[in-house]
């Protein structure tokens, strides 16, 4: 039970390049806050830095308003679950589970009552005899969990947790994560790469990109309204669509450049468009003529590729009938909106364009 | 692998016994030849058989006083015994921590440390030799076993081995463990030691064996009678002063001197196997 704050969070290795720019972020008591980004944007350092396992180069971060930036791990009170598990191989379940009490100096009745409990709590009450090798991916991450839990921290740090196991395992966990959160009601920051992990868990998500927060929102407000051309095409799967016009030639569907903005758009422009919000049409009826490159038939839905007569860009469809278009043919694509405009930066336009047959909803 | 060849079976075979035999010849040649009647060595001819003094040269050796050395071979094989502990348990030692330090901490010059420990692979006893008893002989240790094991006991080898099998376990192992609250010591002996199980029963042996078969060092270091080792008197043995070696003690505590070494290796294949069977990680 714990709030968590991150204050101007820098990190500078000894070479000298930063990997983390002043990092703000305050984690409310019992929010579960999911990190995520690209491979290299710097998530794992700041989780890191707030385990202990990292220095901190600059900034502070606070646990309930102290500042923990010169404690050592233990002394933070918080739990971490590790990618890879990290359970010590020699010793049992119960040993492993037992370990952070044992080294705190707990009772030993009082010990085997809380592994007990976690045991319990985690569906591993059976195993705890066992060594970690004789366990399965799902059992090991369930005991990686119990060995969080029992000691009740004031915050849990999740790094990737569920990238060792395989799919239909993953999303099992993911609920099961979750759901233990909420009942424990423990103040969580989980870090991951994965776009549904992230926005099936999060209370509030951070997208991070080359070691900067783009934005911190609601799964819903992220997918909605995307701060930056970077979040919009990091979350939400299939990946959004963009197309570039230069400002001075855009196509007549889209008709006319936000009215309000007071400075004239320059450069380029992008626009964003959820595959979702593409519909094919016979050739020649609609927006955009393309070529149907491939067809991935999803079952309820297909995915279809299609390349754009007059664009670099490769497009996303997704298409809900059930009879699926062959690829090599030529295509109409009628653009729906909601779509999302961001400018040669690469941020957000809050104005509201207008389309040129159809006034369709635009999130503003 | 396995082929269905029967041919392949009796070629592996053959060769696997002709090279059995050809490392277990002399350590037969030995045991048959102690067990002969000092005459019998003499006749020309090496028996092929056992001969008629059974265990007595093995009973006198260990009895008495042995010629030419001046204590029995007990006393031999006890400090053989205690030079070979001190030295293979001091090198585990000193070579699991360094090793550690090495590994798991980050601090100024630790390449540097790496590199000195790594060079001195290049430096057998041999080669310093000279300085080293200077400065045993400076401390006044001569003819102590401090002086004997102290220059043996730092181990590039066993060092080294020891950071490549540290560097095979995941780091996140070391931070789980300072999240759990477990300090730098605590990590070491609850975590890496066990760990470390296998890998320090198999250097043991190395290094006891090692140990037991120090010849130069001991001759230069141990000076008194009752402080000689057994690996360094079997040569004094030889060198009677009567014209005639005595074969018969010689070959006898050739075999005294193998037996420590091959229990040791007994008692610790146990461990290794174990290691093979329940890999841990």
């Amino acid at each position: 039970m714990a709030e968590l704050e991150l204050r101007r969070l820098r990190k500078r290795y000894a070479g000298g390049a930063d990997v983390l720019h002043d990092i703000e972020l305050s984690v409310h008591d019992g929010e579960m806050i999911v990190v995520v980004g690209p491979s290299g944007c710097g998530k794992s350092t700041l989780l890191r830095m707030v385990a202990g396992l990292e220095t901190i180069s600059g900034g502070e971060l606070l646990i309930d308003g102290t500042c923990v930036n010169g404690q050592e791990p233990a002394e933070r009170d918080i739990a971490m679950v590790f990618q890879n598990y990290a359970l010590y191989p020699h010793m049992s379940v119960f040993d492993n589970l037992a370990y952070s009490l044992k080294n705190r100096g707990t009772p030993k009745a009082e010990i085997a009552r809380r592994v007990e409990e976690t045991a319990r709590l985690l569906d591993i009450a059976t195993l705890v005899d066992r060594k970690p090798r004789q366990l399965s991916g799902g059992q090991r991450q369930r005991v990686a969990m119990g060995r969080a839990v029992i000691r009740e921290p004031r915050v849990f740090l999740f790094d990737e947790p569920l990238s060792n196991l395989d799919a239909s395992l993953r999303v099992q966990m993911r609920q099961e994560i979750r759901a233990l959160q909420q009942r424990l009601g423990i103040t969580s920051l989980y870090v991951t790469h994965d776009q549904t992990e992230a926005m099936t868990m999060a209370d509030r998500l951070v997208v991070m990109n080359a070691g900067r927060i783009e934005q911190i929102g609601t799964p819903m407000a992220l997918f909605r309204k995307p701060a930056t051309r970077f979040v919009a095409g990091f979350i939400g799967s299939p990946a959004m669509n963009f197309l570039t016009f230069a400002t001075d030639d855009l196509p007549d569907w889209l008709t006319r450049v936000p009215a309000d903005t007071t400075e004239p758009l320059r450069g380029e422009l992008s626009v964003g468009i959820r595959p979702e919000h593409i519909m094919l049409t016979p050739s020649d009826a609609g927006h955009i003529e393309a070529r149907i490159e491939l067809v991935e038939p999803l079952g309820s839905e297909s995915l279809v590729h299609v390349r754009p007569a007059d664009h670099e860009a490769r497009l996303v469809v997704r298409h809900a009938g059930t009879e699926l278009p062959t690829a090599g043919q030529m295509t109409g694509l009628n653009v729906q909106g909601p779509f999302h405009l961001f400018d040669h930066h690469g941020q957000r336009l809050t104005t509201r364009p207008r389309l040129a047959d159809t006034t369709c909803p635009m999130e503003s | 692998m396995r082929y269905h060849r029967p041919g392949l079976d009796v070629l592996a075979h053959t060769l696997l016994i002709i090279g059995a035999l050809i490392f277990m010849l002399p350590v037969i040649l030995a045991v048959l030849a102690s067990t002969q009647t000092p005459g019998a060595l003499f006749s020309g001819t090496l028996p092929l058989s056992f001969g008629t003094s059974g265990l007595d040269h093995y009973l006198t050796l260990l009895s008495e006083p042995v010629r030419g050395i001046g204590v029995p071979a007990w006393r031999l094989m006890l400090n053989s015994l205690l030079m070979a502990l001190g030295i293979a348990i001091g090198k585990l030692v000193f070579a699991i921590l360094a090793a550690y330090a090495l590994v798991f901490f980050r601090f100024p010059f630790r390449r540097c440390c790496f590199w000195l420990i790594f060079v001195t692979l290049m430096l057998p006893i041999e080669v310093r030799i000279v300085p080293t008893y200077g400065v045993v002989a400076d401390l006044g240790l001569i003819d102590s076993y401090p002086g004997l094991i102290l220059p043996l006991i730092a181990s590039a080898t066993a060092t080294f081995l020891f950071r490549q099998f540290f560097l095979t376990l995941p780091p996140e192992l070391m931070e789980a463990a300072r999240v759990d609250g477990a300090g730098p010591w605590r990590f070491f002996i609850d975590i890496l030691l066990p760990l470390s199980k296998t890998n320090i029963a198999a250097l043991f042996v190395i290094m006891f064996i090692y140990g037991w078969n120090q010849y130069l060092w001991p001759l230069v270091a141990m000076s008194s009678a009752d402080n000689a080792t057994l690996v360094m008197s079997l040569k004094r043995l030889t060198l009677s002063t009567d014209g005639t070696p005595p074969w018969h003690l010689a070959t006898a505590m050739t075999v005294l001197a193998l037996l420590p070494p091959v229990v040791v290796i007994i008692i610790m294949q146990r461990w290794f196997i174990k290691g093979l069977v329940d890999t841990e990680k």
